[in-house]
Formats: structure tokens, sequence, C-alpha cells
């Protein structure tokens, strides 16, 4: 049989309905979003924390998100029918598109593409999360699989940090997750962006984070944030005591294709779509400063 | 497989001919002054010469400057999606140079590893590639500095050999058998004597490429020095104008865009260039190459480091086009010369 037959269009997304959809800030917006065909949503593989999709506005382009709830796994507990979730910040031409979009308007999706988050190779391990911004996005599909079986960790720490409180994403759930029972929140805004009845923390996230004194025994840290702030968090790190290889990042460089052949997103040998976007801080410095 | 013969330029017309009864022949024709790859519909159409190249590579036969990847349609309240439509004729690539046979299989690195690309497995699948060795040099050849051969035979079905008259032809592949087919019933069979010009025009040609080789070690010079302000000086004349990567034979970058309308349209792909200042421009504002050192140090890091070991390829096969036509007179083997000497010379970190 001609190759060409048995090989799938690896650029046709998947025809996804607009569940629900959370403003999250003035301009960050989470989708829920559930496939139109049913054979499509029951060949869905799911995901791995930590990777991402190309989202689909049909006229206007694609984008890439992380796929940030909790991840569906084909033998996971879950509902029959594979709900994605992303949250996204209206920048540009697509953002734009899809924050226009209402509920039962159908976009596209192709993924889970590249690597995740070693989320079984932390059982025991006391976990820190450090979210800037939107950052939290990427980080969130593994906060809630951590959180959801909570027994199999240590301590876990989320620390989220914003510009201003309005910048602040997640934070009618957050309460829910600051419940269980070994999972401590805490929240920062930049110094200027707090409001009269801001009752959390005002610095910068580096900083704050090296207020907290957490002890580097033991603990794996998971950051994900605009370059400027990890460069001084890696900076912060390495003063408490924290070894490259305990810390773990997720790269965002620009993408198109997702599947290592348009090369975009090069950093040096390293396509973060098809290598990444998980990286240690440790595979990080041996990575030219390209990102 | 190495089942060779002699064809007068009369028996290879002929043959020629032939195939276009089957395939689509694509080879070098004449355009507005210009020697271009183009669809022949006869034979006199092609040139097929002992040297010389087109202008740009075949790769667009292969992977298209445009093409929709998928169409849509908007139509009562739901989305169509449906794929482009796949080659039906195959494809002859017919008088290629061994420096753009060597092109295709970097293409093919890319397009059909990890995740194959449809659209270019299918014409891959399709295409037979008949090559031309070279009997002399162009001025900015050159295959030899970075492992290519004027007679190399990397990515080729059928080798046609320029003798000092007519053409020896070798058959390398199952493809390239059936390409032969029955036409070479009335073809003499090749002799020792005829084979033996191999390696004469190797010898001939590769004395005529002035160029010291590139060394494979410099590999990894040029990724420890990534940060060395040589790029810097280096890269001063570059215009960002890209032809290098649109003329280039291995250069696969591209861009994705929509074009559509209330009703139709596309996901369509174009070539692209890491030379162009959009091109790793992220939507929040942020740019990790905001300079075009940063922008030229990439195109040459890529063909010439970041090799995943020392037996892999340069990503560069020495057509000598972007030398050849880059306004601004740069030489991608004088820079990587440039470059290794100066970190060497001055040490990795030395001064921006």
């Amino acid at each position: 049989m001609p190759l060409a037959e048995t090989v799938p269009n690896p650029y046709q997304p998947k025809l996804m309905r607009i569940q629900e959809y959370t403003d999250e800030t003035p301009d960050v917006r989470t989708l829920k979003l559930q496939f139109v065909d049913g054979d499509e949503a029951a060949d869905f593989g799911g995901w791995e924390p930590g990777q991402f999709g190309q989202f689909t506005v049909f006229g206007a382009g694609e984008s890439v998100f992380a796929l940030a709830n909790a991840p569906w796994r084909p033998n996971g507990d879950h509902g029959a029918e594979p709900t994605i979730e992303c949250t996204f910040r209206m920048v540009g031409k697509v953002t734009s598109a899809l924050r226009a979009m209402s509920k039962g308007q159908v976009i596209g999706f192709r993924g889970p593409y590249g690597n995740h988050f070693p989320v079984d190779g932390w059982k025991g391990k006391g976990l820190v999360f450090i979210g800037g911004g939107i950052g939290m996005a990427a980080l969130r599909s593994a906060m809630l699989d951590v959180i959801n079986r909570k027994s199999e960790y240590g301590e876990v720490v989320i620390l989220n940090g914003a510009r201003s409180v309005a910048d602040l994403v997640y934070t009618e759930e957050m309460p829910a997750w600051q419940e269980v029972d070994g999972v401590r929140v805490v929240r920062t805004v930049d110094p200027g962006g707090e409001t009269e009845d801001w009752d959390g923390e005002v610095g910068l996230l580096p900083n704050v984070f090296e207020k907290l004194g957490l002890d580097p025994e033991g603990r794996i840290v998971i950051a994900c944030g605009p370059p400027i702030m990890l460069h001084y968090l890696f900076l912060s790190l390495g003063k408490v005591g924290y070894s490259p290889d305990q810390v773990v990042t997720t790269l965002e460089n620009k993408m198109k294709c997702g599947i290592g052949h348009c090369g975009r997103c090069y950093v040096g040998p390293f396509s973060v779509c098809r290598d990444g976007p998980v990286v240690t801080w440790a595979e990080l410095n041996e990575l030219p400063k390209d990102y | 497989m190495d089942a060779s013969w002699k064809l007068t330029e009369a028996q290879l017309r002929e043959w020629l001919q032939g195939l276009l009864e089957k395939y689509d022949v694509v080879a070098p024709a004449e355009e507005d002054g210009v020697v271009l790859f183009s669809r022949i519909t006869s034979e006199d159409e092609a040139i097929v010469e002992p040297s010389g190249k087109t202008r740009w590579s075949p790769k667009e036969f292969l992977f298209p400057r445009t093409e929709a990847l998928y169409h849509y349609t908007f139509g009562s309240g739901k989305v169509q999606l449906e794929d482009p439509s796949l080659p039906e004729r195959p494809q002859v690539l017919f008088g290629v140079r061994s420096c753009d046979a060597s092109g295709l299989v970097r293409l093919d690195e890319i397009f059909l590893s990890g995740t194959t690309d449809r659209l270019y497995a299918a014409r891959r699948e399709n295409t037979t590639v008949v090559t031309t060795a070279c009997a002399a040099a162009d001025p900015e050849c050159f295959c030899t500095a970075v492992g290519g051969s004027p007679v190399g035979e990397e990515g080729s079905d059928v080798q046609l050999v320029p003798l000092v008259e007519g053409w020896l032809l070798r058959v390398l592949t199952d493809t390239g058998r059936d390409l032969v087919g029955e036409a070479k019933g009335d073809w003499s069979a090749a002799t020792a004597k005829d084979v033996k010009r191999l390696p004469a025009l190797e010898k001939k040609v590769s004395k005529e490429i002035e160029r010291s080789p590139v060394n494979k070690e410099w590999s990894k010079v040029l990724e420890e020095g990534f940060e060395h302000g040589v790029w810097n000086r280096l890269s001063h004349q570059c215009l960002g104008c890209s032809i290098c990567a649109y003329v280039c034979p291995s250069c696969s970058c591209f861009d994705m865009n929509h074009n559509g309308n209330a009703w139709s349209g596309a996901q369509n792909r174009s070539w692209d260039a890491c030379t162009f200042p959009l091109f790793t421009l992220h939507a929040s504002g942020h740019n990790p190459r905001t300079t075009g050192h940063e922008r030229y140090r990439q195109r040459v890091l890529h063909k010439f480091a970041f090799r995943g070991d020392e037996d892999e390829p340069f990503r560069c096969v020495g057509c000598g086009r972007c030398v050849a036509l880059c306004p601004a007179g740069l030489d991608i083997v004088n820079t990587v010369a440039a470059a290794v000497d100066a970190i060497r010379e001055e040490g990795a970190d030395a001064a921006r």
C-alpha cells in the first residue's frame, strides 16, 4: 500500500466544541473543550502534565497552549468524555479571535505534543511549584495531578506571582487546593500591584521564594514564567542551595508545526516542541542562551 | 545493482522523451534567460549538460514554496476539513547535480523523521532522482569542502556521468532500475574504461574547487564559541534578505498561516528563514534573536554545528548558491573558517 495512504495528515486538527469558559483576568480566559466527534473522543490517547497542544481558530490561525487540566489518561479515573482545558492571554491575532468566540463554537486541536513532567518520578518528594503570571497554565496540569493523589507526595508548596492582583489566575479554585492536607499556597504581587484588601505577599517571586526558606533536601522545584523571572529565580535557587537537577522548567519558544519540522523553536540542537518543552535547569545549562 | 551502460546523446534524449509518457518529468530548462527546474513537456526543453547548475535547487518539487496542509469549509453550522489531494502520476527529477540530490536527503531527515509529513512523504515516494555528475566546477562550488563529491551518489537512483562523448548511465537503486526498464534494449554495456571516468572526474573537479575543507571537529568549536564577539563582526554585512535560505537545497524551515474568509479557507505553509527577525518573535513581544548577528549565527550553526554525532553530515551540501547570490558578498565557508580561527585564538568567551 502506498505510504501516503497509511500516514495520517499530522496537520489536520480534531474539532472541539467550547463547553464553558472562565475569565481569569481581564485578558486571560480558560476554555473547557470537548471533542465534536464521538469516535475521535473514544480514540483520544490522553496526555501527561507538561504537554501542549496546537489550537486552531479557523480563519485566524493556530496558537500553542499548555494542556492545563488534570491529565486525561486512557485508563485513569475520570468521566467517559475527555475534556481539555487551556488558558490563554489575548495578545495577538489568533488569541484575539479565540477570545471573541462563544460557548458552543468549534475550534481545532492537535496534540498532545512534547515531553512531560516526570510526575511519577517525583513520588515521595516535596514539590515547590513556582508560577509567574500565565506561566501557571503550564504547571496546572501537574499541580492538579499531584493534588489529586497527594498521599503519594511530600509537602506541596504552590508559589504564584503576578504583576498585580488583577493579573492573578485560577483565583477561584485556589482555596480548594489549599484545603488539601499538606498543600500550601503562597501568592504574591509585584510591589505596586497590591490592592487595599490584599492579604498575600508583596514582592518579586525570587525574593518571596528566598524568604520562604524551603530546605532543598528532598525537594523538586517546578518553575514556569517569563524569561526574566526565570533568570533571577535561578540565581535565588542557587543561593538557597538547590542543585540544577532539582529544578524543572518548561521552555516557551515560538512554535508553528509542533512536530520538530518547521525549525522555529530550536535552541541549539534542541527542538523545544519535539525534545521539550520540559527541561531541568541542568539540561538548560548545556544549551546555548537562545531562548 | 551497479548496472552500467554507455549512451549516445541521441539515446539519452530518446530515453528522456520516453519517460514523459509515464512520468511527470522535471528537468533544468531555460526561462527568461535563467536555468530553472521546470516540468517539461518535450525532451528538447531539458538542458542536460556536463556541468553548470540551476538558479534554484529542485527542492520545491518535494517541498513546494507554498502549499495547503488542509482545507476547511463552514456550512450549515458545521466545520468540514479536507486533506489536499496527493500526486497521482509518478515524478522524475532529471539532471539533478550531486549536491542537490544530497540536499533532498537532508530534507528527508527532517520531514520523514519523528512524525512523518504526509504530503512530503507522498511526493518523495513518488519521485525518482536522476543525477548528473559534474565534469567541471562552477566558481561558487564547494561540495568537496563539506564532505560531498562532484560524482556523489547520495540520493541518486540513476546517475549520468558525462563521458568525452556521450554518457555513462549507472543504475544505483531498484527505483532506478524500474526507470531504465525496457529502454536499455539498444544501449551498449559500459566498458571498464568508461567506469574509470568517475574517479578521473572526481579528481579533476576536486582540484578546480579551491576551498579548504571544513573540518568536522569545527562543529564543537563553533558551539563553544556561541557567545563569541566574532559573530557580531562576521554578520555586519548581512542584510537579512534570506536569499541564502530560499536557494538552499537543504533549508527546510517553514511558516504556517491561515488564509480564509467566512465560507472557506486553508491552513497553508510556505518557505521561511531563520534570518528573518519575525521568525522567532513570540506573541508576548519576547524575541530570543533580536539582532542580525544572532540570526546569522543560527543559520551558520544549523548548517555546521549541533550535529548529533561525528558521522552526521553537515547540513550544507556545498552547492554555493548562497555564495553566488548573496547581495552582500557573504561566503558561508569563509565565515565558518573565520569564526573558528577567532574562537580558537581569543578563547570561547572573548569580547562581544
